[in-house]
């Protein structure tokens, strides 16, 4: 492709077909099979009005789309680019269009980032074996199914991809990508132009055009509706002459393809051809931000940002214990705690002996970015592990780390580069750590210089200058910040440093701490390694935002104080000590604990659970029964208790005990079923009642219910159903239980269910609601 | 037409949350309060709407499509048109319902009932709109499937018609239930003389599958 060349891209194609007769709601790619002739029409017009290169009207092809309609996806896209090819002729191209699956991908969805991969590359095969010329990805609201469906289009062929996605006027997709995260996400996984499509007519689009151009240096592709249509008539209401006019300053931005979505028709392409014609094309100059992104919040390089450091096993008994004991959950609070602390970018080691490290970061990412809008930092010294953490990662993440080793940066640098990510750099190698800061700035820019070799922008090689502990290495700290200043100012890289490590074994760390990381900030260092949940490392960094220019008018800084000082101001609930019981009913969590610790004082943990804790949770069961409170009342108690939990599972992992169980219980929504907040609420409470509890999530298949209740050789499994249509499939899993032979009791609960049914059905008991449940637990496993 | 939510219903909330009429702590109050301003501020309401003629046979004009069952039939009796429309909140509210689930489990089932009576006011604020204009012509209430004996299979020919994936966001699983959850897709009839408005009454409550009241063989008051 010549590097500045116009092309004319098609216009809307299933509005046509609709003017050819196909049916309003009817697939249309089946016309590919049984009106190949119509379709072929279509595409023909459009080359006659000036296309260059035509999209397949393959948009609906998929395997989960097409499996009722009795067609393969084989089949429907060999057909698709048949008919494309046979109006093609020279000098048009044929590019494999693919649409959006139609379902939802996790963690708002339930369909799996790899099985969406393998539905994209079903297609991408098909159409690669059809022989089209390129890969076109388009009319995308999600950044992880683009991630899934480029992925698929690289790995299994090796035509060009690009990516187009649907945006609404508020620069937001419908489930909340951003246009920087797209431009930086994309462009980290090569694609080879991107852009927009369908949704908003050409004048909505433009600002959004302009706000990808800062974010990529890719050639831009925009292809807007007609307008919006007239809901009563369906109609659109721009003419082909206003649509091309409108499109006119996208040329300025560096839009090189350009063409029309819904409502567009050979006429508007036609147009667009009569005045580009007139028209210079220039791309203008390009000056691009950096930074990494979740789909949803985007982190600029530039400024300081917090990597937050405490999803970490290291030195860290509880840690390590949730890590073994699969407790993402408690992973994911550390998560939450950071990012509320103000961390910008999370750090995520699940390094541990005898763990499988690659399996507890592809779910412990995937957890994660359920539940926070942070980038995330993969950290491991593992290929393997770093290649599983960011094939799902959904945006651009940071790889920490490489180091100058030059084995080291052969095996994980191609890894950042296919992925897109950025990557630190330690300044070590194979001798060590070198003394001076003349030798690490030389590892330095030997790894820009093999980052840069392999395709990563060396604004994307983010340097740790290493932090020594100054009580073993007094001379050390100095080096350090000599080296950062070096690198950020001549080298002008970005740095990275892990600063706590600095007051190791000494007392009163937190002032070595604060003092340090105060002067590797204006020695250069923009990205601490810091734990944000100690408020005077970041009462630091709000102090050194304000003090460089970057916290304008020290907006922040103000708001940070303003509100730590009414938060100091508020009494400690009345200053009066709570019992377990009366903090328990009143669902306060932090008195529940404190009144744990005192009453541990004297009693024994086991003592604690049995004696104090769960008789209170029996008391607010049975007031929940009498219907003197109620769910919400129930939950928040149950809450409460856990805060009780809390401290006692922290107190026996120090001291190397297996945490205290009363018994494992599997739950899951069934397969088909999506509603899961009844088996949420439920699992809340059982396990606040001190039951370990597997969940398996929603939509679970029959035979992952089977085989983890007989892998972890469970006495109680909890299934929820709550509709009428995925209660069959409740009995299909009860039934598949009863066949294995495995003698678990089941319990079953859900809105349309009822006792008699729940009996029809095979279930042993009905639960209906979360505190029966916990009664069906006590009396299945005491 | 924009998607308009203008408040949440406290008593719809409180039924949604199975409340059964005893007195509210005020600790509860304020949960409600906090929740549902979390909701207002979070949701952002998008609604499709699209007219269609109905032929003789009851398919709706220059589609393959025709709804099911007596209940529609005998709502439509008046009419030569029909509006197809769909509402959600959006992914956003998905996502708070969601991740309360996991920060705070109390938290989330109020937010889940706030936001159930969210888009059953966006759905109301709709239904005034189109009323509106369609006027001096009437509309009758609106008709989801899985209302009555309308079947719940047809939501996928619905989506279809009116390309909902991809104009407001909403999909459907495999198993044929929407996402974001806070979703709604109803028929209206056009008619030219005065409909009779029912009950909104137990077969035509979007509650109808799971009401715990109706369970009981009692219903819950409100309508």
């Amino acid at each position: 492709m010549e590097p500045f060349e116009l092309i004319l891209l098609d216009g809307g194609m299933g509005t046509q077909l609709q003017a050819a007769g196909l049916p309003m709601g009817q697939a249309p790619e089946i016309w590919n099979l049984t009106e190949p002739d119509k379709v072929t029409t279509v595409h023909r017009r459009y080359v006659e009005a000036g296309s260059r290169l035509l999209y397949s009207n393959t948009f609906g092809v998929n395997r989960l789309k097409v499996s009722r309609t009795g067609y393969s996806v084989r089949d429907l896209v060999q057909g698709g680019i048949r008919c494309a090819r046979a109006a093609a002729g020279e000098n048009v191209r044929v590019a494999l269009d693919i649409g959006p699956l139609g379902q939802m991908l996790e963690p708002l969805g339930t369909l799996r980032f790899e099985e969406a991969y393998d539905v994209f590359r079903e297609i991408v095969v098909a159409g690669r074996d059809a022989g089209a010329d390129l890969i076109v990805i388009e009319t995308m609201s999600d950044l992880y199914e683009v991630k899934a469906a480029v992925l698929a289009a690289k790995e299994n062929s090796a035509l060009p991809v690009w990516v187009t996605m649907t945006f609404e006027a508020n620069g937001r997709s419908f489930v909340g990508t951003t246009v920087p995260a797209m431009g930086l996400t994309l462009t980290g996984l090569g694609v080879d132009a991107m852009g927009f499509n369908c949704s908003l007519g050409p004048k909505e689009l433009l600002p959004l055009i302009r706000e990808l151009r800062r974010w990529t240096d890719k050639p831009l592709i925009l292809k807007p509706n007609a307008g919006l249509p007239d809901p009563a008539t369906g109609e659109y209401h721009i003419t082909a002459d206003e649509f091309a006019e409108e499109l006119i300053p996208a040329l300025q931005e560096g839009v090189q393809m350009l063409g029309g979505c819904c409502g567009t028709t050979p006429d508007f392409i036609r147009a667009l051809k009569k005045h580009t014609d007139r028209e210079i094309v220039k791309n203008p100059v390009v000056w691009r931000c950096f930074g990494v992104c979740s789909a949803t919040q985007t982190v600029g390089f530039g400024g300081v940002r917090v990597i937050g450091e405490r999803i970490n096993p290291t030195g860290k008994k509880r840690f390590q214990q949730a890590l073994r004991e699969n407790d993402i959950d408690y992973i994911v609070t550390r998560g939450i705690e950071q990012q509320d602390a103000g961390a910008d970018i999370l750090d995520v080691n699940v390094g541990l002996p005898g763990i499988d490290e690659a399996e507890i970061m592809t779910r412990v990412v995937k957890a994660l970015q359920a539940v926070v809008d942070l980038p995330l930092q993969i950290d491991s010294s593992d290929p393997a592990v770093i290649e599983a953490g960011l094939r799902v990662v959904n945006g651009k993440a940071v790889v920490n780390s490489v180091n100058g080793k030059a084995e080291v940066l052969e095996a994980i640098l191609p890894i950042c580069k296919k992925y897109g990510a950025a990557v630190v750099g330690l300044c070590m190698d194979g001798e060590g750590i070198p003394q001076t800061w003349r030798d690490r700035v030389r590892i330095a820019e030997r790894i820009v210089k093999a980052a840069t070799a392999v395709g990563i922008p060396k604004e994307d090689v983010l340097i740790d200058c290493l932090t020594l502990t100054v009580s073993a290495q007094q001379d050390q700290a100095a080096e350090t910040l000599k080296a950062l200043h070096y690198v950020r100012e001549t080298l002008g890289l970005h740095t990275v440093l892990g600063v706590s490590n600095i007051s190791f074994g000494l007392p009163a760390r937190e002032n070595i701490t604060v003092s340090f990381l105060t002067q590797a900030l204006y020695a250069g260092l923009d990205l601490p390694i810091i734990n944000p949940n100690q408020r005077a490392v970041m009462d630091a960094v709000a102090s050194f935002r304000l003090l460089s220019g970057e916290d304008r008018d020290g907006e922040a800084f103000i708001r940070r104080f303003a509100e730590i000082e009414e938060s100091t101001k508020k009494p400690e609930t009345a200053g009066k000590e709570m019992s377990i019981q009366e903090s328990i009913l009143r669902g306060l969590k932090g008195e529940t604990a404190a009144a744990t610790i005192r009453a541990l004082e004297t009693r024994g943990e086991m003592d604690v659970i049995n004696e104090l804790l769960i008789p209170a949770l029996d008391v607010v069961g049975d007031r929940y029964e009498k219907q003197q409170i109620f769910l919400p009342q129930l939950i928040n108690a149950a809450n409460a208790a856990c805060g009780g939990f809390d401290v006692i599972r922290e107190r026996l992992a120090r001291s190397g005990t297996q945490s205290v169980s009363k018994g494992k219980i599997v739950l899951a929504t069934v397969y088909g079923d999506i509603h899961d907040i009844g088996k949420n609420i439920v699992r809340v409470v059982l396990e606040n009642y001190g039951y370990t509890v597997i969940d398996l999530g929603r939509d679970v298949p029959v035979r992952r219910i089977v085989d983890t209740i007989i892998r972890e050789d469970v006495k109680l499994v909890g299934l929820s159903a709550l509709m009428t249509t995925t209660v069959a499939s409740m009995a299909e899993t009860i039934a598949a239980i009863r066949r294995s032979g495995h003698d678990c009791r089941i319990m079953v609960g859900g809105a349309v269910l009822t006792p008699d049914y729940a009996a029809e059905i095979g279930a042993d008991y009905y639960a209906k609601d979360a505190k029966q449940s916990a009664d069906i637990a006590r009396m299945v496993l005491g | 037409m924009e998607g308009r939510l203008t408040g949440i219903n406290r008593k719809e909330t409180l039924q949604y949350l199975g409340y059964l009429g005893s007195e509210i702590p005020e600790q509860l109050e304020q949960d409600l309060t906090r929740c549902e301003e979390e909701v207002l501020k979070t949701a952002r309401p998008r609604v499709l709407w699209k007219l269609f003629s109905l032929e003789q046979d009851g398919r709706f004009a220059g589609t393959a499509f025709s709804p099911r069952g007596h209940d529609v039939q005998k709502l439509l009796k008046d009419c030569n048109q029909v509006i197809l429309i769909a509402v959600t909140l959006g992914s956003e509210t998905e996502q708070l319902l969601r991740r309360s689930q996991i920060r705070n489990m109390g938290d989330a089932v109020i937010l889940d009932a706030a936001a159930s009576a969210a888009v059953e006011n966006v759905c109301d604020n709709l239904c005034k709109d189109l009323a509106e204009r369609f006027a001096p012509r009437y509309l009758t209430d609106r008709f989801s499937p899985g209302y009555g004996d309308f079947p719940f299979a047809q939501q996928r020919e619905l989506f279809g018609v009116l390309d909902i994936t991809r104009q407001i966001g909403v999909s459907l699983s495999e198993s044929g239930l929407m996402l974001p959850q806070k979703s709604v897709t109803a028929l209206i009839g056009v008619a030219d003389r005065p409909q009779e408005h029912r009950h909104r009454g137990c077969a035509s409550c979007t509650m109808f599958e799971t009401c715990r009241f109706r369970k009981e063989d009692t219903h819950c008051g409100a309508i």
